[in-house]
């Protein structure tokens, strides 16, 4: 079985999502599409983590930060670096900053939205969507 | 930094409507006009809900 035949698997297709956002439509052939979700996730990720976004472990004591951390999982790989660098750890000094909620914010919904693009590729794959 | 909060409620609709206007239309011209119905939803929407707290709170 070839790497070709590998992506067509509608459950593989989905994974390069959570490498680099938007992978999953270019190799799906959606090149200006992909081009376009991969600027708006990852500007969105940055504008978070400019605005002081917590990036929330999923060990963390309060569940609220849990299913924070949950939201930003979906944006895999970027989420990951930035929470084994340390990046914007949810520390008191952090969260008492004015922008917080903003950020956080900001950092969920880049996660959410990947996610939907990991659905929508899973959908392209299998035909139930379509672009005309 | 950015610490306006009018400046990040444009900048958060601007990005989410730039989002859903291309994972669901298909064309370019379809594409802009469901942008700006979003992108304008989001900022009057929220704009009438941070009036309507600010009046509830005084």
């Amino acid at each position: 079985m070839g790497f070709k035949d590998k992506l067509k698997n509608p459950y593989i297709i989905a994974l390069p999502t959570l490498i680099v956002p938007g992978l999953s439509h270019y190799l799906l052939g959606k090149k200006i599409r992909a081009l376009i979700f991969f600027c708006v996730i990852m500007l969105t990720f940055f504008f978070g983590l400019l605005l002081n976004g917590g990036i929330f472990s999923l060990t963390h004591g309060n569940w609220l930060y849990r299913l924070g951390a949950l939201a930003e999982l979906g944006l895999g790989v970027p989420y990951l670096v930035s929470l084994i660098a340390g990046i914007n750890k949810p520390t008191l000094e952090l969260i008492s900053s004015l922008m917080f909620g903003y950020g956080s914010t900001f950092l969920i919904t880049a996660g959410l939205m990947n996610m939907l693009l990991m659905m929508d590729a899973f959908d392209i794959a299998i035909g139930r969507k379509v672009y005309i | 930094m950015l610490n306006d909060n009018f400046l990040t409620l444009i900048l958060f609709s601007l990005l989410v409507a730039i989002f859903f206007a291309t994972f669901y239309r298909a064309n370019f011209k379809s594409g802009l006009k469901s942008f700006l119905k979003t992108f304008l939803y989001m900022v009057a929407g929220s704009l009438i809900f941070a009036y309507f707290m600010f009046w509830t709170g005084k």
